[in-house]
């Protein structure tokens, strides 16, 4: 009996003892030479591998960096600039501080605003959807609302209102990765400069109907009628299309196109509420209370 | 001994319940818009502008791309104008808008009812004219017919067969075709088999027309007795199964070959046409006259027997105009779709207008289209038996929720022609073919794109 354990022990050492100096042999004989830069790099990384950088995760975005000549090409989106300062820290390189970003949602077409004119009893999913047809309301262009975008996102930064029907965009969480922006079949959602004080103006709408089709279509549809761009001093508005668009490298946030929008498609978040004044432009995107069921449209315009 | 395909398949009921109404011309409307992309491939580039004045029949569009078709006015008109307009499923596609004045047709088609049996024997003309009239295949994906008419190089037919196997439910235009217009069918499929070399000629029909199999073997033969050129073409009886009226599987039901993965039937040696193709073919050579009507059924189980129709209709007509003409939407319709219950559309926008393929309007009530709750897959394999291209769908569903692109394409997603069988055969309501129908346009791609890359 103790001969057996004995021999087992002395059988099972002399194996391991020789395999450890067969794997020795060949590590060294294979080894592959790696930049030890590269998990210098991919230690400060965020870890999240969530490809927002356009590298197939961290270690792929570490590997980019370490072969660039200049990380004017590189950005984890996740980490921001402190992030990226350390990687140029490591590399030795020099990096220019980028504005951050983050998504927003360019859809305004609300239960309320945007009455729906056919039901949709399929899967459950924008990009099927897509696939059928323009979707269940008159605009073609809008948020379909099956939430493929909150799927996309690994940081929890997006959710469904079940109120609007909209996705909305918790900016504190989100990484300005842009996994939404390529989930969405109708390209709703845009990264766009954070902004001063996470001031930022946008036009809340991508329809390129025009005016009279868009307006029946959605209450806050943009009309493309061009008042915001002929306001707008700094000459960061552009209308084509039948659709007005902010260059947000140009906008200096003074918000004179916001009051001038007829439909109130361009929105103005999280500036300072001036109390006294009459008729100060909501400072957040209107949530519709409760809105009541629109009128019941043609029964037969249902969809599958 | 009647054939049929050889896997899968589904025997749904097949509801011809319009079966007996003759083809009724549709009156014109006020207003008709004429949309450019009524083809496969690139949507045709117009080439009136408002205020022109168009006759019926005359060129407004031309092809924009080697895979694209001729568009003609299918009324009298004056050019209102030109710009985007949504079609049935909401998108925006250019449209010409004309409106109506009395029909002047232009020079040079033939608009009498007389039957030209005389096939012309220059094939190069032949071609010219169904290219020239805009003729694409009406068996539902609208590919250009003179391109299919054409092998590449190398490659030789062995049998036409023409399609008249309207497996769909409910859908009744191609059986009355083959009952009105049997001979003029007949002519176009016998000029179509001059094309290609004279190949052998198969007339597929299911056995639940025999009323069609009898009069389109009755004309035959007449036209066998008293014309040249019709030697060599036959009337077969099909077994009742959809998808029969599928290309690859009328050419096993047919020929017993089966077409390989991202084939095309002309590797095989065969091409498939539309009894309603053959129509416009004959229409085109032998009257020069452009595909601007087609005939559309309006049925459904939710109408009464005196409402349904089977419409000539012309291009561009409004949806919810021909629904007017017909009596009205009825009350219960929950749905309406274009095409057959299986593989059709739904609707989502009446304003939408006809286009070559256009083939159905059908009335669904909620009880009969809403869809049930899915529940969990319990591994039956029931869709795996109905696959008529032999894939297991509740495989593929799951990959494709993982985005399993590798596996996705060893299990031959590729292959899915979209017929619906597994959706209508699984009893756990899963929307197998929602998801499948998304990956494999996924899977495609990737596998173009490697082949793309693989060239340069």
């Amino acid at each position: 009996m103790t001969q057996t354990i004995i021999w087992t022990i002395a059988i099972i050492t002399i194996l391991g003892a020789v395999l450890a100096v067969v794997l020795f042999l060949v590590a060294k004989k294979f080894k592959v030479e790696e930049d030890p830069r590269i998990d210098q790099v991919e230690k400060v990384l965020p870890g999240a591998n969530c490809g927002g950088c356009g590298q197939a995760g961290c270690h792929a975005f570490a590997q980019h960096c370490v072969e660039s000549p200049d990380l004017g090409a590189c950005f984890c989106p996740v980490g921001g600039n402190d992030v990226m300062q350390k990687v140029a820290d490591v590399l030795g390189l020099k990096v220019e501080a980028k504005d951050p970003m983050v998504a927003v949602v360019r859809c305004n077409g609300t239960c309320e605003n945007r009455p729906r004119t056919s039901e949709y009893g399929g899967y459950a999913s924008c990009r099927v959807k897509a696939s059928l047809y323009s979707g269940d309301t008159g605009c073609s262009f809008g948020c379909l609302g099956c939430g493929d975008c909150v799927s996309a996102c690994s940081f929890g930064a997006l959710s469904m209102d079940p109120q609007t029907g909209l996705p909305v965009v918790d900016q504190d969480k989100c990484t300005a990765c842009g996994a939404c922006v390529k989930a969405c079949p109708k390209n709703v959602i845009e990264l766009r400069k954070k902004g001063r004080k996470d001031m930022r103006v946008f036009v809340s709408c991508i329809n390129k109907d025009k005016g009279a089709v868009a307006r029946k279509a959605c209450k806050a549809a943009c009309i493309g009628c061009g008042k915001c761009a002929k306001v707008c001093p700094f000459e960061a508005i552009t209308v084509e299309n039948n659709l007005a668009y902010i260059d947000f490298n140009k906008c200096k946030l003074c918000k004179k196109c916001v009051a001038e929008c007829p439909t109130g498609a361009i929105h103005a978040v999280n500036f300072p509420v001036i109390p006294p004044k009459p008729a100060a432009p909501a400072p957040k995107p209107a949530v519709a209370p409760a809105a009541p069921e629109a009128p019941a449209a043609e029964p037969v315009k249902k969809e599958e | 001994m009647k054939t049929t395909f050889s896997i899968g398949g589904i025997h749904p009921n097949d509801s011809k319940i319009s079966k007996d109404c003759k083809i009724e011309v549709l009156p014109l409307p006020e207003v008709v818009y004429v949309s450019m992309a009524q083809h496969l491939g690139a949507p045709a580039t117009p080439v009136v502008k408002p205020g022109d004045t168009v006759k019926t029949g005359q060129v407004i569009a031309e092809p924009a791309g080697f895979i694209s078709a001729f568009v003609h006015s299918p009324v009298t008109g004056t050019v209102k104008s030109v710009g985007p307009r949504k079609d049935l499923a909401g998108n925006n596609v250019t449209h010409v808008e004309i409106s109506v004045e009395p029909d002047q047709w232009a020079e040079g088609i033939d608009t009498s009812d007389t039957l030209v049996v005389e096939i012309p024997q220059d094939n190069k003309f032949i071609l010219d004219r169904i290219k020239a009239c805009g003729v694409v295949g009406l068996g539902g994906a609208t590919f250009p017919t003179h391109v299919k008419l054409c092998p590449p190089p190398g490659k030789k037919a062995d049998c036409l067969i023409l399609n008249g196997a309207e497996c769909e439910p409910y859908l009744t235009s191609d059986y009355r075709i083959m009952l009105e217009r049997s001979k003029e069918i007949i002519v176009g499929a016998a000029i179509m088999k001059q094309v290609l070399g004279g190949c052998r000629t198969v007339i597929g029909i299911e056995e639940n027309k025999p009323e069609a199999i009898k009069v389109m073997s009755e004309s035959l033969a007449e036209l066998q007795k008293t014309a040249k050129g019709f030697d060599g073409i036959q009337v077969m009886s099909l077994k009742k199964k959809y998808p029969q009226g599928g290309e690859k599987q009328l050419i096993d039901a047919v020929m017993k070959r089966q077409v390989k993965s991202m084939g095309l039937p002309i590797d095989v040696g065969a091409v498939v046409q539309n009894v309603a193709t053959s129509l416009a073919v004959y229409e085109a050579v032998q009257k020069n006259k452009p595909l601007i009507t087609n005939v559309m059924t309006i049925t459904g189980d939710c109408l009464p027997m005196e409402r349904q129709h089977n419409y000539l209709f012309r291009i561009g007509m409004p949806l919810s105009y021909i629904a007017q003409v017909a009596g009205g939407v009825p009350e219960s319709a929950a749905k309406i779709v274009s095409g057959g219950p299986m593989m059709g559309k739904a609707i989502s926008n009446m304003d939408a207008c006809t286009v070559k393929g256009s083939s159905s309007l059908l009335y669904f009530t909620d009880e009969q289209t809403r869809r049930k709750e899915a529940s969990a897959c319990i591994r039956c394999g029931k869709c795996a038996d109905a696959c008529p291209m032999g894939l297991e769908p509740f495989l593929l569903n799951k990959y494709a929720r993982n985005g399993m692109m590798e596996e996705l394409e060893e299990n031959a997603i590729q292959d899915c022609i979209e017929c619906g069988c597994c959706l209508y055969s699984c009893p756990a309501n899963i929307p197998l073919l929602d998801v499948i129908r998304i990956a494999k346009g996924d899977v495609i791609r990737i596998i173009r794109g490697r082949a793309a890359a693989a060239k340069k």
